[in-house]
């Protein structure tokens, strides 16, 4: 039982990463008032550079990379929101889009159906004595974005309810007019909400093909990024709650996992496809039980627009 | 500049533009040569070889690439007026792709498991396909009505709801085909009856069936119901200023949840005409994403029943030329590549219109301050 | 943005009004004096030097604040955070919320406020978010305070206590700028006055050297001055009905002086257009007075009794209101901003449902009203909100006449649009009403807010309702279209509707109501015929003073 219990531990933390840095990302945006769904195509676009740059480049770097193009791909979203005020749901799932047919169009030309070739992951790291331990040893083992993805939800939780920065974000999503006349400006804030989510996503993206992979495969992400959103929304648009909420459907990924392969009878009772579908309707239900109207940011999804020019 | 060009020029451009951007892409990876004939390519496969047509070749070499366009053409008009019906009332039906997937298995199943002379059996599975189509974007419709969550995001989670749901357990478990003996390996639902198949329209030498005129007919229908019936007029008050019109004693709720419903049932027709009219079955999984290309047709056609047409033809043809460019190692999604950069030039309209306005000085009435 | 050739000079320690109708360019100024908008020519000196103001950023830096007419406060968060955001006190890099706390509370105290720095800003009272747009502009180092339209949501006694703030800010040797319209309190508070008129700065005056008719004069410009002085009633943009609407205006006036022989109060109860108008119309007023001074006898069509229903913010905002409209005659609602009015119209439409109470409309019962049956029994609508709740902008005008009735001939033809008879009537209706320009095919949104509301009042009276509602009609418009909009509510009388006429201008409800009656927290605290209309009591009644005498 302890072993069962141990493995699935790890394999939630070994997956989670990626769901929480989207989240993260996703959330950060968000709570600045730009509206987030372009995270899928953000992941990807993060994921398949990181995969390309591994090839050249150690790991490490190549993750920098990933990042790098999910904020590119941030750019494009701020510049058409923020800059030109278009619809945020729009202009993410165009990029969504692209990102899709642009991945495979590229990875066709360039490696064939396959996926990038194998590249080096990122190094797993045993911390000393924890191994040993019943259930804590599950900490141990896993590469670097694991450990990052545990600190880093409290790291934003200081900076969005304890700095100076975090009250400024706040206030942007909730009444850009009232930060505007305070000298400080709104597109600034928004964009560099936008574009650390687009790091935040990118990361994501590139702890999938360098932690969890050890290439860029065809439909990578395969819907994380709209997990991502259903972890913000379900931990409603905080660091924390989107942590929890993250971790909460890894760990129910792992279970499903585990159980196909270890009690295949079980999931006759409970087809997979439940399992699946569960962070989704629970996530629905949540909303349908609160009404949504309560915790997102006021401004969500309002272009900023100063009365006259 | 006139309204009218204001509404369709920056379309227009967005998809000349994108074809530029990728072609250019092609251009940049390949050599322009192959870039070039990878595009004619795309359009033979996607209007007919015309000129081996003319040089004396069989029909068919016209028939089927317009066949294979006018499906995806249909396919793409039904997701596209789908949101495009749903924008009118001012909701974001990010969703017509799981409605499409319930209107795919509930046509499968009404194709396969009743009997029916073909006259009424097209109708019934068709019907079918609509409302399990109305019934699951009607759960986005009360969550956004009834708790005021947003359906950008109820949608989404609807979306892998159905995914999960459909392909992940009925398909492949309770409503999986019962293998007769020859193969064990068939996936998806059972073959649908004879009577339950879309006629086709030009024999077989072309894939081209009832579903393109009817999608035909429902853009033709979504129009004239928006713009010449009061119902229509309702709904669009309803998306443009919901306070007014409930002051004007408009049932908001009603219509907005209507509006929704019939674009549940406009994309679960598109998954009715996908199984009746080519793939005979619920297949494994639904393939193209045909749901969330309507995002694209809509918004290309400025969210206009008949523009949603027309891009939509447009984006069936490329994409029934796609195919062929898998001649010269493009693959096949390509077209989907233009169709994603078209959206996302469609989504800086504001950026074009400030370009023509600079270009041309546009006399349009100042909009006072109150 | 309207402003044109507009000079300002600001005196340091003074307290400068900045008078204008509606539209002049008060605002639109201020925002320019603030870094929010940048003139498209023009200068501007800072003692003597010329300064560019590229953002607030640069205005707060040189001193200057501004406490705007919609708050720009952050509702989420606490009064000390909206204070703070943009120079946050810090410590090791994180926020130091108790430090801001007290510097808070130190500068609320300095200036004499009562604040708590811990509350969240959307549990305060509307007196108190103003105080903390204050103390935030305070807290910056402001030396010029400008304050745009601040007591338009005040009530009195809060406009008191602003003055009195106001006064002690220039007692301390700082500047305020004070945006306003209503000239007696202006009047009452400022140091020099500033008039504007359709984006110039046509007059500075001292306050003490001027009177609340001669800044009208100044402010509705030289024809009606030409009326005032000469007493030929010309305005350009006043027509016929303008005269009809000024002997209505003066109807009061002459009571009240009557009555209460306080003739001193008598101009200054008077804004701007409608001292424009009573003068303009002085002569035939006697013949036509009658009309308004007449008890209605035609049967009720509202009878309410109880009427109970919640705010937007679920608190209980009608607490049992009581009132009858008979057919011919126009019922006043005259109160506060804030005490139940804008409930009570939205319960007499259907837009708000009822807690409790009830009583008939129009022969039916009033509980479990909706918008669509209101409009089946004949319930006429202008709503406060235009744009939100009386047109669908994008829309075309023909659309927007066809709204609420786009069921019914000649509008509609079965399920079908009817698009020939919706033009024709639109277009009879654009004609009738003046509406400018007289295009049935355009944007509403194309049209000026004043047309945008001939437009709804072509529309309602078109339906030819037995109960008209109707909430701040002619707030924002210009002279030429409130005295359309006057006209035609009188019209609508004489046809036989019953009018209630909610308005915060008291003048309006003076000017054109049979009774009165007078909330106050949701409570009717008065009702007055016209014959016992007195302005002094009505006041007192606004502010929660029950009758004396029963």
């Amino acid at each position: 039982m302890l072993e069962v219990l141990h493995s699935l531990l790890f394999s939630t933390l070994d997956a989670a990463p990626a769901l929480v840095f989207a989240a993260l990302g996703a959330m950060l945006s968000e709570r600045a008032g730009v509206v987030s769904v372009g995270v899928e195509g953000m992941m990807r676009t993060g994921a398949f550079c990181a995969a390309v740059a591994a090839l050249a480049m150690p790991t490490p770097v190549a993750v920098l990379v990933g990042m790098g193009a999910g904020a590119a791909i941030a750019a494009v979203h701020g510049f058409l929101s923020i800059r030109w005020r278009s619809d945020q749901v729009v202009s993410g799932m165009a990029l969504n889009l692209v990102a899709m047919a642009g991945g495979t169009f590229l990875l066709e030309s360039l490696f064939g159906p396959n996926g990038t070739p194998a590249i080096t992951q990122l190094p797993r790291w045993n911390v000393p004595g924890l191994s040993a331990v019943p259930l804590l040893g599950a900490l141990s083992g896993h590469a670097a974005p694991t450990y990052l993805a545990l600190t880093l939800p409290f790291l934003f939780h200081l900076l969005l309810s304890r700095t100076p920065l975090g009250l400024r974000l706040r206030a942007v999503g909730d009444k850009p007019h009232a930060v505007a006349t305070l000298g400080l400006s709104v597109s600034a804030l928004r964009w560099g909400a936008v574009l650390g989510g687009g790091l935040m996503a990118g990361l994501g993206g590139a702890v999938l093909s360098t932690a969890v992979l050890d290439r860029f495969e065809q439909h990578t992400p395969a819907g994380l990024g709209f997990m991502a959103l259903a972890a913000m929304v379900f931990g409603r648009w905080t660091p924390l709650g989107a942590f929890a909420a993250a971790l909460f459907f890894a760990f129910g990924n792992a279970l499903r996992i585990g159980l196909a392969s270890s009690a295949p009878w079980l999931l006759d009772l409970v087809p997979q496809g439940f399992l699946l579908a569960l962070p989704y309707l629970l996530t629905l239900l949540v909303l349908a039980l609160q009404g949504q109207r309560g915790h997102a940011p006021a401004a969500l999804g309002t272009p900023y627009e100063q009365e006259s020019r | 500049m006139g309204e009218r060009t204001r509404q369709v020029l920056p379309s227009v451009l967005s998809v000349l533009l994108a074809l530029a951007v990728c072609w250019l892409t092609i251009a940049l990876t390949r050599d322009a040569d192959t870039a070039t004939r990878a595009y004619l390519q795309m359009l033979w496969g996607g209007v007919g070889n015309w000129p081996a047509f003319l040089d004396g070749g069989s029909a068919t070499a016209v028939l089927r690439p317009l066949g294979e366009a006018a499906m995806k053409a249909a396919l793409l008009t039904l997701t596209g007026l789908s949101v495009a019906v749903a924008f009118k009332v001012g909701l974001f039906n990010i969703g017509a792709q799981g409605q499409m997937i319930w209107g795919a298995l509930a046509a499968a199943l009404v194709g396969a498991h009743v009997s029916l002379p073909g006259v009424l059996h097209v109708p019934l599975a068709l019907l079918a396909a609509a409302l399990a189509g109305a019934a699951w974007s009607s759960i986005a419709g009360v969550l956004k009505l009834k708790r005021g969550v947003h359906e950008v995001i109820s949608t989404i989670m609807l979306n892998w709801v159905a995914v999960s749901l459909v392909d992940n357990w009925l398909v492949i478990g309770p409503l999986r085909a019962v293998a007769e003996g020859h193969q064990s390996s068939i996936t998806g639902t059972a073959e649908i009856l004879a009577t339950a198949q879309l006629p086709r329209l030009l024999g077989d030498s072309s894939r081209l069936n009832l579903g393109f005129p009817l999608a035909l007919v429902a853009a033709l229908g979504v129009w004239v119901w928006l713009g010449r019936t009061s119902a229509g007029y309702e709904t669009r008050a309803v998306g443009l200023t919901p306070e007014a019109a409930r002051a004007a004693g408009i049932p908001t709720l009603q219509r907005a949840g209507g509006a929704m419903a019939l674009a549940g049932a406009l994309a679960g027709l598109a998954g009715a005409v996908l199984v009746l009219g080519t793939e005979g079955r619920y297949p494994g999984s639904l393939g193209a994403p045909y749901g969330f290309d309507g995002i694209a047709i809509a918004l290309i056609g400025n969210n206009h029943p008949l523009g949603a047409a027309v891009s939509a033809a447009v984006f069936g043809i490329l994409r029934a030329g796609g195919t062929r460019m898998q001649l010269l190692g493009v693959h096949k999604s390509f077209p989907e590549l233009i169709q994603g950069f078209a959206l996302l030039f469609v989504a800086g309209r504001m950026v074009w219109l400030a370009v023509l306005r600079r270009r041309r000085e546009q006399p349009a009435a100042e909009v006072p301050r109150a | 943005m309207s402003l044109e050739d507009a000079s300002l000079d600001i005196v340091p320690g003074e307290l400068l009004a900045v008078v204008g109708e509606n539209g002049a360019g008060k605002s639109s100024l201020m925002n320019v004096l603030y870094g929010l908008y940048h003139p498209d020519a023009g200068t501007f000196l800072m003692d003597g030097k010329p300064v560019r103001l590229r953002s607030p950023r640069d205005a707060i830096a040189r001193g200057i604040g501004m406490v705007h007419q919609h708050f720009m406060l952050v509702p989420t968060l606490t009064v000390a955070e909206n204070v703070v955001l943009g120079r946050e006190p810090t410590r090791r890099g994180l926020l130091d919320l108790d430090r801001a706390c007290d510097e808070v509370a130190t500068t609320a105290k300095r200036f004499g406020f009562q604040l708590d720095p811990r509350a969240r800003v959307d549990t305060l009272t509307v007196g108190s978010q103003q105080k903390v747009e204050i103390v935030k502009a305070l807290h910056r180092g402001a030396q010029v305070l400008i304050l745009d339209e601040p007591t338009a949501v005040l009530t009195p006694q809060e406009s008191d206590e602003l003055a009195q703030v106001m006064r002690g800010l220039v007692a301390q040797g700082r500047t305020v700028v004070l945006i306003s319209h209503k000239l007696k309190e202006v009047l009452g508070v400022a140091d020099r006055v500033a008039v504007m008129r359709r984006g110039r700065t046509v007059a500075e005056v001292r306050a003490a050297e001027t009177t609340v008719s001669a800044l009208a004069s100044l402010m509705v410009g030289e024809g009606s001055r030409g009326a005032a002085l000469t007493g030929v009633p010309a305005p350009p943009g006043a027509v016929v009905s303008d005269a009809r609407d000024a002997q209505a205006g003066l109807a009061p006036l002459d009571a009240q002086d009557a009555r209460g022989g306080t003739a001193a109060s008598a101009p200054g109860v008077f804004d701007a257009r409608r001292e424009a108008a009573a003068t303009a119309a002085s002569g035939p007023l006697d013949a036509k007075s009658e009309g308004a001074g007449t008890v209605a006898s035609g049967p009720p069509v509202l009878d309410a009794k109880d009427l109970r229903a919640k705010g937007d913010n679920s608190r209980p905002a009608l607490q049992g209101v009581s009132l009858t409209v008979r057919a011919g005659e126009i019922v006043g609602i005259a109160g506060v901003d804030g005490n139940g009015q804008r409930e009570l119209a939205e319960v007499l439409t259907g837009l708000r449902a009822l807690e409790g109470g009830g009583g008939t409309l129009l022969g039916g019962p009033l509980a479990g009203l909706t918008p669509a049956l209101a409009k089946a029994r004949g319930v006429g609508h202008v709503p406060e909100d235009r744009l939100a709740r009386a047109v669908v902008k994008a829309m075309t005008v023909e659309e927007n006449v066809a709204l609420g009735r786009h069921r019914q001939p000649p509008f509609a033809r079965g399920p079908w649009v009817d698009f020939k008879g919706r033009r024709e009537r639109a277009t009879r209706l654009l004609a009738t009403y003046d509406v400018r320009p007289p295009d049935p095919t355009v944007a509403l949104q194309a049209l000026s807010g004043g047309n945008q509301q001939k437009v709804v009042v072509a529309r309602e009276l078109d339906a030819d309702p037995k109960l008209l509602v109707v909430v701040q009609p002619t707030r924002g418009l210009d002279i030429g279209a409130v005295a359309q909009v006057h006209a035609r509510l009188r019209e609508a009388k004489a046809r036989g509707a019953g009018v209630v006429m909610v308005s915060l201008d008291l003048e309006e409800v003076l000017a054109l109501s049979d009774r009165v009656y007078v909330l106050y927290e949701g409570r009717v605290t008065g009702h007055f015929p016209r014959k016992d209309l007195d302005e002094r009591e009505l006041g007192r009644r606004m502010l929660g003073a029950e009758s004396d005498h029963g």
